[in-house]
């Protein structure tokens, strides 16, 4: 029994890695980076929540910053809107407003009743200044293997606007996390899509206060793995639910 | 000018169609039953058979919103006033699982325990009914 579930498990990773590969070797360049958050195909209902993301970039001397502020809630039982303003440091290292985005998770199917849990996101993004446009759909997918959860995110983006090309990009993100304690749970990531292949640890947890008030963690330092996609990113994100 | 949708966009696709396509329907999954009364879970502990999934379904009695929650059993799910809700939970190794309501964690509290039903024993889930109640199977 074990042996199968270890069987399914290298089955997955390989086809989620055979994926990330393909994105990789695209000839689609790259506008912006990949390396993000690697979303679950969950909603609760009467679910509210702020989040604070930061994103640091460093490829030489300097780093590339940038931070996200949102504001999301669940609209049904199955459906999460979530509003996000951007700030980046341009080269002058001033900090200001660069995009808005609106995103929305639904989740298709119940936990834990199928093979795997699915869902979908939904994404626009309007870039402040460049009047740029980005339109993203994806699928994610979560398979629970006891203790520890696999999961993946596969995007499809369409972009367009005065100072880029419009163009259709790939993403995906993959994610093996160990349930270790609650405040507590390492994982793997890896990120490819727009000439960007990268890998790294992360570490994620909750504490949980009354109620619904819950406050979520998320650490990542992603490594690219070759020149095209060289330097670290740092990524940090902050969840409270309430 | 838009580009063509890459290739590998349609091994992509092609790929979540065989995902989509592949969970297993499982005809007739063992049902299990708890109700929630006055911020308490009845029967406090359920007993499964391991490695089996299995449905769980919540009757909250209670005129205020509960949510299911147990890091063991990685589950969260809001359970609405005189409403019901499911949970699917397992395949489970052998042990103990526990859960707590969020907005009631001194007093909604039980657990999952899962035990080897080994196939050659006269064990039916009759006789895991007989010693938790309240016990269905489709």
């Amino acid at each position: 029994m074990k042996a199968l579930m270890l069987f399914k498990q290298f089955c997955w990773l390989m086809l989620a890695s055979l994926s990330l590969l393909l994105s990789y070797t695209s000839t689609v360049y790259a506008d912006g980076v990949v390396v993000d958050k690697v979303y679950h195909p969950y909603v609760l209902p009467n679910e509210r929540e702020v989040e604070w993301r930061l994103l640091s970039h460093k490829e030489s001397e300097n780093n590339n910053l940038a931070q996200r502020f949102a504001y999301g809630q669940s609209l049904t039982d199955t459906i999460m809107l979530e509003l996000y303003l951007v700030g980046e440091r341009d080269i002058n290292d001033d900090f200001s407003l660069s995009s808005y985005e609106l995103e929305a998770r639904w989740m298709l199917t119940e936990q834990g009743e199928y093979w795997a849990d699915w869902g979908l996101l939904f994404e626009i993004e309007k870039v402040q200044r460049q009047k740029n446009w980005e339109v993203t759909s994806g699928v994610l997918v979560e398979k629970e293997f006891g203790r520890a959860s696999l999961t993946f995110n596969a995007f499809i983006i369409y972009e367009w606007g005065k100072t880029i090309v419009s163009e259709f990009e790939t993403e995906f993100r993959l994610q093996y996390r160990y349930r270790y304690l609650e405040q507590l749970q390492p994982a793997i990531e890896l990120y490819s899509g727009q000439n960007y292949l990268g890998i790294g640890p992360a570490f994620m947890g909750i504490q949980r206060f009354d109620g619904q008030k819950q406050l979520k963690w998320d650490v990542g330092f992603i490594t690219g793995l070759d020149r095209r996609s060289k330097g670290h990113v740092l990524r940090v994100a902050i969840e409270y639910e309430f | 000018m838009i580009k063509d949708v890459p290739k590998y966009c349609n091994l992509f696709l092609l790929m979540s169609l065989f995902f989509l396509c592949s969970p297993t329907v499982e005809a007739k999954r063992p049902e299990y039953h708890l109700a929630l009364k006055k911020h308490l879970f009845y029967p406090a502990q359920i007993i499964i058979p391991a490695n089996k999934k299995v449905k769980l379904v919540i009757l909250n009695y209670d005129n205020s919103v509960e949510e299911f929650d147990s890091f063991d059993l990685n589950r969260e799910k809001v359970i609405f006033p005189k409403q019901k809700s499911i949970i699917f939970i397992g395949p489970l190794p052998v042990g103990e699982y526990h859960f707590f309501g969020e907005y009631h964690p001194n007093s909604a509290r039980g657990k999952v325990i899962v035990v080897e039903i080994n196939n050659t024993q006269a064990v039916s889930h009759d006789a895991l009914s007989s010693k938790q109640g309240g016990l269905d199977v489709n």
